[in-house]
């Protein structure tokens, strides 16, 4: 039923920016000027115009492979939802979604240890005190190789104080 | 001419910075994130006080070894470490969750080495011969080949023909979003202004291959860990046998051809080597079934061609001042900077530059086999870390690729990707079929675009409008078409 219903939305999703989204500027009069030109939206429309066709067929698919199967309904669509919104897959994402979010304010070294500390956790480590030692050794040590060594600019957080600490660490290799 | 070249990599203390060379590069390469371009790219500060012959052969030695360091990650936790290694991933992580980690990367080595030592020698005996058949090539022959790497799609997922397509065409419009590339126009931004400049491959790849697969592992009762890779606490560096490697010979040969010839054209490159490989060694192969399930068909097709266009992105570069690549154009700017003029007569005036590439390639590649494998245990170790920890700094090493190459915005559209990816499971799509469309979409678009106008508008044209394209076009229509076709030639070979 999940299928089904990705596909679906997918398809709504596809008709909808195909009349709205696919051009959101006026080409210029120049560009315009030359009939050979391919327009900006002949592509991208082409692409939407096969996938539209490959999604109803498939729906179609979805409906013949499960005719007459019993678990296709609408009640164990609403049950697989709910096992999913407990499952730990879905706590991962939750995990990732924070992290991506206080990386900005935060920066770094902090995002790190939550990331590290907390998907740790949810990965069934029992020995809380090492976890913590590593989670603070790890985020250090990838702020070393990567800043340090390689250059690579990581965030350092709008939070004065961790920027502060980020700048230091930085000038210390 | 010789004698100049070695001198130029065994001369002083050059031959240390070689070694120097190849292992950065394999450790960049091998770093998700770090892409071969930027490998070179942090070469570049060794350079500054070396002369520009010792200079060339550094950065050649540290790009050719970051293409091959890249399969070091792709096998074991299938994260790419670099674009062109995606379709390593596909039948060497696999063979990592098999317990046949060290097999994979001695095949994905020792592949490396023949086609970077191939496209080196093709690179010294036809450089100009070919620089001038790849100028030849028209805007309709690039988007002929471009749409080669395309017609992988057909092979991918064999039992999902449909779904694979779509997953192919939803790549191909993900490639959309952001200014179109001639007229500049915005598409597909839903008014978000962090799209504009398109959505970065990088963080999308590292999404859909690393994260999805840490998300993956996270409610899995069999995860991946020690036994996998390792054997009572040693890493398992079984290396593939010579039987084995002579069993796939051909596959090298071809790979090494095509992935040269690719390489050559500007513009396309070792990640559009590696696809197309794949792509045309499972149609050759006699088992097609197999790929994807952990065979070294696989790996070799992918790891010979992307090393093999190391070689021949260095061809227009030498001969033509015309960079290859991203990775030749920062090659390109640190010899500017030394005040080294590219061009047709740089190696009519400067024949060493061509001997002392040819050099470092050669030394690179087969150094590079001893060395990455040194660094490759020490990378499988981590196998051995409980999942608990490896997890997480999987997802973190994830992190940092997507915010090197696309800031903030690259993070979320990691995160994204990560979670698409299990929509993607779900709906029976396929990740590398949307990577495919992903990478290929802007550059086919692009070249498209110009030979629609360079043909007055003739679609035909366009298509079949010189030999090369005919060819490659009706090769492609081929492939894309053989998935219906098989079943049709069956039911006749059964009447009959």
């Amino acid at each position: 039923m999940f299928e089904l219903f990705a596909n679906i939305f997918l398809l709504v999703f596809l008709v909808y920016a195909y009349f709205t989204h696919v051009l959101e500027a006026a080409v210029s009069k120049s560009y315009m000027k030359n009939p050979s030109n391919l327009m900006p939206d002949v592509w991208p429309k082409v692409i939407i115009a096969l996938l539209v066709i490959c999604i109803v067929i498939n729906i179609i698919k979805i409906f013949r492979k499960n005719k007459g199967n019993p678990k296709f309904t609408f009640k164990a669509f609403y049950q697989g939802s709910l096992a999913f919104f407990k499952s730990k897959t879905f706590l991962g994402i939750l995990i990732l979604v924070i992290a991506s979010l206080i990386l900005e304010p935060l920066g770094f070294i902090v995002t790190s240890f939550f990331i590290l500390f907390c998907y740790g956790l949810l990965l069934g480590e029992k020995k809380i005190w090492r976890l913590l030692l590593i989670s603070v050794g790890v985020s250090f040590l990838l702020h070393i190789i990567f800043s340090g060594l390689l250059d690579v600019t990581l965030p350092r957080g709008t939070v004065g104080f961790l920027r502060d600490f980020a700048l230091m660490l930085e000038n210390l290799f | 001419m010789f004698a100049s070249g070695l001198s130029a990599v065994f001369g002083g203390g050059n031959f240390l910075m070689v070694l120097l060379a190849i292992v950065l590069g394999t450790i960049f390469g091998a770093l998700p994130g770090v892409s071969a371009t930027m490998a070179v790219a942090l070469g570049l500060t060794f350079t500054y006080t070396m002369a520009p012959v010792p200079a060339i052969v550094f950065l050649v030695a540290i790009y050719c070894s970051s293409i091959t360091g890249g399969s070091i990650t792709a096998i074991l936790f299938k994260i790419p470490g670099v674009p062109s290694s995606a379709p390593t991933t596909f039948d060497g992580y696999p063979m990592a969750k098999n317990g046949q980690a060290g097999k994979a990367i001695g095949v994905a080595l020792f592949c490396s080495a023949v086609g970077g030592l191939f496209s080196a020698i093709v690179m010294f005996v036809l450089s100009k011969p070919l620089s001038a058949a790849a100028l030849a090539f028209s805007q309709g022959d690039l988007f002929a080949v471009t749409f080669l790497g395309l017609s992988i799609l057909s092979v991918l997922d064999m039992d999902h023909i449909l779904t694979t397509i779509m997953s192919g065409l939803l790549g191909l419009l993900l490639a959309c979003i952001g200014q179109d590339p001639i007229a500049g126009v915005k598409r597909l931004t839903f008014g978000n202004r962090q799209l504009l400049a398109g959505i970065e491959m990088i963080p999308v790849l590292i999404g859909l291959f690393a994260v999805t697969e840490v998300l993956k592992q996270t409610s899995s009762d069999k995860r991946l860990s020690a036994e996998d890779g390792i054997s009572k606490g040693r890493v398992n560096t079984k290396m593939p046998s010579f039987k084995e490697m002579w069993a796939i010979k051909w596959v090298m040969l071809r790979c090494s051809i095509v992935g040269t010839v690719i390489g050559i054209l500007p513009g396309a490159g070792a990640t559009i080597a590696s696809f197309s490989c794949y792509a045309m060694e499972n149609k050759l192969s006699r088992y097609p079934e197999k790929f994807g399930t952990g065979i070294i068909d696989g790996i070799a097709a992918s790891e010979t061609a992307n090393n093999a266009a190391t070689g021949g992105a260095m061809v227009p570069l030498l001969t033509l001042g015309i960079p290859g690549g991203n990775a030749a154009a920062v090659m390109m700017s640190a010899l500017a900077l030394k005040g080294v003029q590219m061009g047709p007569l740089l190696l009519t005036k400067q024949p060493e530059f061509l001997s002392a590439t040819f050099i470092s390639m050669v030394v690179t590649n087969i150094l590079m086999v001893v060395i990455a494998i040194g660094i490759a245990k020490v990378f499988a170790q981590i196998l051995s870390i409980p999942y608990s920890y490896l997890g997480p700094i999987i997802v973190m090493l994830a992190l940092i690729g997507s915010y090197s190459e696309g800031g903030f915005v690259g993070v979320q559209i990691m995160v994204i990707a990560g979670v698409l990816g299990i929509v993607v499971k779900y709906m029976h799509l396929n990740s590398a079929a949307i990577i495919l469309g992903l990478v290929l979409g802007t550059m086919c678009e692009e070249h498209f675009s110009r030979a629609y106008v360079m043909n007055q508008a003739n679609v035909f044209k366009v298509l079949f409008g010189t030999p090369i394209s005919a060819v490659v076009i009706s090769a492609c229509i081929l492939m894309l078409l053989s998935p219906a076709l098989r079943p049709l030639v069956k039911k006749l070979r059964r009447q009959k």
